[in-house]
């Protein structure tokens, strides 16, 4: 019996609790039950027996907890653990035809970027798992809340084995894992990945799934698993609720989503497996073919592409100085800010692009998507012309994404459609081949149809393919504009796909750009247009996309553009006529203000002398007022802020004349192990308002990468920072790894739990108390 | 379901380093709508169970493989015959608005840190309310405070399956994840325990305090 046969019968009856079964044996709170396979297999194996006499056409092996984090002080290696207990599901299922599962939870750490576990750590746990239960027919990842650890377990599974995969999350009564992510998300991005079945297990009971097997079906087109708890547990006695029979009547109630493999969770028994297999057998399943929406996700938010949708070009450093300037500095901070500017301003989809010759592409492509997500939830358009950064960055990117782009060339299409398939995103296709872009819309619509071709060969489904028929300058290429219209409509129309374009080529070269790039978008939108690609932060453009979706009768009672629009004040211009001094704004927090009047003040200061004559006098004035104790912590950075928001516009200024502010170079970080950065980010913003260029390192930071840090810039002063008395010794480490290395510089550190004593006793040279002292301590050593 | 209506707003101003000689006027603003914020994002949940317990040199739990090790949890558990392991967090959705903010506006994301802070507590006591039902409760003894050791939050987690039950993780270097959680254990009575209050005597933060260098107590 093999797991495609098994699937030839109407349901697959999965098996009950392990947990459940062994605490009614009386194992204790917190004991590691996959230590039994070992000490009293005798006890497990009768367990699989019993639910295999239930009925159980697969039984989990006793391994849901056995990695290497969990087993760590058990005295026992993951691989012993995970064969004895497949070894009990195997011995219980000699002489009959059950299956054996490899039972996978979670590893028991949050991965990045909530936690700190990195995904290529889980990933190698999950493989060390996967090696050690080679024995087992099936894998199962199951009890999972978050996408990414599941993500990383899927593709360990495949890379390491060719068994089948069955995947099962936790859901809430509000329809989100506890990490957020919603069942669409789930849905298409396992499918997409490859997971042969994907359901539910845990949390709720057959009841209370209703709602989510619901939403579930409408997703996918794979058989779908549930795994119910036998109700909900009572609070005190943890007695569930719901009795086998009644549990098999509201399981047969989800039959019409599709369900096909049927088990149970936390406090079910054989009893609820005999009675659903009972009710299972007056039972047909539904299995029909359902048209799925076309769709790309993050975790927590799923953009259906059904309407026209923003995507976000600002992430790209073509033509933009500061941004090639950021990714020389890893200034990560600074993609950071551009990517929730874009979302802010309405872009429901962000590009991401980030290739400069000089730098590490891959390494910063895998930085960019990881950082991102951390900060906001809109899917990703991964937009590289090197494979190598493409498989990169799918791999680490959490849900499903947009890749940008094949085209029609031959080596094209083989390199990037395997790697579209394989990590299950969407596609853009650009209809130019070896031959350049042709100007006729009819050779463009060839290509479209060669690309769709080659993607639906190689797996793609055609929900998943978006053509972009490419977008000319019009001052050069004026009659191509037409010609790029006219294949969006046939494209859209005739070839059945969506169509993405970039705008903003459009004006290129010519006077009030923003008129014509509005003006092409509205004609294009009305062509067939799915997914623009414009700068969200220009109103004209994003609320073109907003006017169209009222009038083309998407946005259903104008809800949207009325919720957008209706009470919102008029648009103010920033008007530099304002009364405040820009001391006056700095020390009463007025953010509103400081570009308009720092503006101003380049009219008669040069940018040095705003910083040395206005800002940091200013600052100065507010560090005294916060060391008297006139003012508290959120006052002082509020003010540093507004300094901040003058800066950006001084560094702009101060670029056009390739020149730059730079006080001399610090470096900080959280030490390692440590993850706590408010106080961390608190100096640098107040650091860099001072004119210093801070290099910031984050949290959770090995010894080597300041050393690193420190010798690759020629730093002269560093800045450490722990706030746990277990993370101190990291700090220590760190700083004696800096004196080892020979390093010519001044170490400050600080931290809550620090003492000045302290501080001198592990070697640093100064201890800052707060971010104020900081600044004192960087005047001191830079200057 | 415990719902926090409005967080503590004077023990957030603390937690910010606020005195009362401050004035608070171009903050207002951004304090409420943190506050409105936060509170719109947050899923706070809890889960505990109660053992048996028996004080030797340690408190052993009942059925239970946690030993809760130290004098200062043995004192604080001498007159109750259970005690109860409780967890609860404000959810992984306080981490990421925090963390959004950090990236542009750090003032907002201190003052959302801090509201953070209080409002964990403040579940904390209203859940405990819940729970205690009118029980005599010593007050919530947390690892790493005393001498009970903070390698425990492990083991806390695993005895009442807090990972599956609220999501709740822990570090290599034992910190909570999500971050604005807490794990305690409350001892539970027969006879009325006398009314104590968590202090600084056996605190390991004592030394470096910063409510104490300002002759204030962290109030927990």
């Amino acid at each position: 019996m093999d797991f495609n046969t098994l699937l030839k019968k109407d349901y697959v009856i999965l098996d009950g609790a392990m947990g459940t079964m062994l605490q009614a044996q009386g194992l204790e709170a917190g004991g590691i039950p996959e230590l039994l396979s070992i000490t009293e297999p005798e006890k497990i194996i009768n367990i699989h027996k019993s639910y295999i006499n239930a009925g159980s056409d697969i039984v989990y092996a006793n391994t849901f907890g056995a990695n290497r984090y969990k087993l760590k002080d058990s005295g026992y290696c993951v691989g012993d653990v995970i064969k004895a207990s497949v070894s009990c599901a195997k011995k219980a299922c000699r002489g009959t035809n059950t299956l054996t599962a490899l039972d996978i939870g979670p590893i028991g750490q949050l991965l990045e970027p909530t936690g700190s576990l990195r995904f290529e750590e889980a990933y190698d746990i999950f493989k060390e798992i996967i090696l050690a239960g080679g024995d087992a027919d099936v894998i199962v990842l199951e009890t999972m809340t978050d996408l990414y650890e599941v993500k990383a377990g899927v593709l360990a599974a495949k890379e390491n084995s060719h068994k089948p995969i069955i995947v099962t999350m936790t859901f809430e009564e509000n329809m989100r894992t506890f990490t957020g992510c919603a069942i669409s998300s789930m849905a298409m991005t396992l499918e997409g990945l490859g997971a042969d079945a994907i359901g539910v297990n845990c949390s709720l009971g057959p009841k209370e799934l209703y709602p989510i097997i619901e939403e579930m079906s409408r997703w996918t087109n794979l058989p779908i698993v549930i795994k119910p708890n036998a109700g909900l547990p009572d609070p005190v006695t943890n007695k569930y609720n719901v009795l086998p029979a009644e549990f098999a009547q509201y399981i047969a109630k989800l039959n019409k989503f599709g369900i096909r493999l049927v088990g149970g969770c936390c406090g079910t028994d054989p009893d609820y497996i005999r009675e659903t297999v009972r009710v299972l057998q007056s039972l047909k399943p539904i299995i029909a073919e359902k048209e799925i929406p076309s769709a790309i996700c993050s975790p927590a938010n799923t953009v259906i592409v059904d309407m026209p949708r923003i995507i976000g070009e600002r992430i790209n450093p073509t033509g933009k100085k500061l941004f090639k300037e950021a990714l020389r500095n890893r200034n990560i901070d600074y993609i950071l800010g551009q990517a929730i500017e874009q979302v802010q301003g309405g872009a429901e989809i962000l590009d991401v692009n980030v290739g400069l010759p000089e730098i590490d592409e891959m390494e910063m492509m895998v930085t960019a998507v990881k950082s991102i997500q951390g900060v906001v939830d809109v899917p990703l358009q991964i937009d590289t012309t090197i494979p190598e950064v493409l498989e990169a960055a799918l791999r680490v990117y959490n849900g499903k994404p947009i890749v940008n782009s094949v085209n029609g060339e031959e080596e094209s299409l083989n390199t990037v459609l395997p790697l579209v398939k394989k990590y299950g995103a969407a596609v853009v296709g650009l209809t130019l081949d070896k031959d350049g872009i042709p100007p006729k819309a009819e050779k463009r619509i060839e290509i479209a149809e060669k690309i769709m071709n080659r993607a639906l060969e190689a797996g793609i489904p055609k929900r998943d393919i978006y053509i972009d028929c490419l977008t000319l300058t019009a001052s050069a290429e004026q009659a191509a504009v037409m010609e790029t219209l006219k294949a969006v409509e046939y494209v859209k129309n005739n070839l059945g796909l969506h169509t993405v374009l970039g705008v903003s080529n459009i004006s290129f070269g010519l006077p009030n750009r923003g008129l014509i790039n509005s003006t092409f978008l509205t004609m294009a939108l009305t062509r067939g247009l799915d997914l623009p690609i414009i700068n969200p932060n220009i109103e004209a453009m994003t609320g073109a996309v907003r006017a169209y979706r009222l009038l083309a009768n998407h946005d259903v009672n104008s809800a949207e553009f009325i919720d957008f629009y209706g009470n919102a004040a008029p648009v103010q211009t920033q008007s530099a006529h304002t009364d405040h001094t820009l001391e006056y704004a700095i020390e009463k927090g007025l953010k509103g203000e400081a570009r308009a009047i720092t503006s101003a003040l380049l009219e008669t200061k040069t940018p040095m002398e705003v910083i040395n004559d206005v800002i940091i006098p200013a600052l100065d004035k507010a560090g005294n007022e916060f060391e008297k104790g006139r003012i508290f912590l959120p006052q002082l950075i509020l003010s540093a802020s507004v300094a901040q928001e003058a800066f950006e516009i001084l560094k702009a200024e101060i670029s056009k004349s390739n020149n730059s502010i730079d006080k001399g170079k610090i470096v900080i970080a959280t030490v390692r192990g440590d993850v706590h950065d408010i106080g961390k980010n608190i100096v640098k913003v107040l650091l860099e308002n001072y004119g210093y260029t801070v290099i910031d390192l984050g949290k959770d930071v090995e010894y080597e990468t300041v050393v690193n840090a420190v010798r690759e810039n020629n730093c002269r002063l560093v800045g450490l920072s722990a706030l746990m008395t277990t993370t101190l010794g990291a700090m220590e480490n760190t700083i004696k790894l800096i004196r080892e290395n020979g390093l010519d510089c001044k170490v400050m550190v600080g931290g809550a739990v620090l003492t000045p004593e302290y501080a001198e006793s592990i070697g640093a040279d100064y201890y800052s108390k707060d971010a104020k002292r900081s600044v004192d301590i960087a005047k001191e050593v830079l200057g | 379901m415990i719902k926090i209506e409005r967080i503590n707003r004077a023990e957030a101003l603390r937690y910010m380093g606020y005195n009362k000689d401050i004035d608070l006027t171009n903050i207002e603003g951004l304090l409420d709508s943190c506050e409105k914020e936060l509170l719109s994002v947050i899923k706070p949940r809890y889960c505990c169970r109660i053992f048996d317990i028996e004080i030797k040199d340690s408190v052993e739990l009942k059925d239970c493989r946690l030993r809760l090790t130290g004098k200062d949890i043995t004192e604080h558990l001498k007159d109750c015959n259970k005690a109860i392991i409780f967890a609860a967090t404000l959810s992984a959705d306080a981490d990421r608005l925090i963390n959004r903010y950090k990236v542009k506006d750090m003032t907002s994301a201190l003052i959302l840190d801090c509201m953070a802070s209080a409002a964990i507590e403040q579940y904390c006591d209203m859940a405990e309310k819940e729970i205690g039902n009118d029980r005599n409760m010593t007050w919530r003894f947390s690892p790493g405070y005393g001498d009970l050791p903070i390698g425990l939050q492990r083991e806390f987690i695993s005895s009442i399956n807090a990972e599956k039950l609220i999501g709740l993780t822990v570090t290599d270097s034992n910190i909570l994840i999500p971050r604005k959680s807490v794990t305690a254990v409350i001892g539970l009575s027969d006879r009325e325990i006398p009314k104590g209050r968590r202090g600084c005597a056996i605190c390991s933060m004592a030394e470096s305090c910063q409510y104490r260098k300002r002759g204030e107590h962290c109030g927990l």
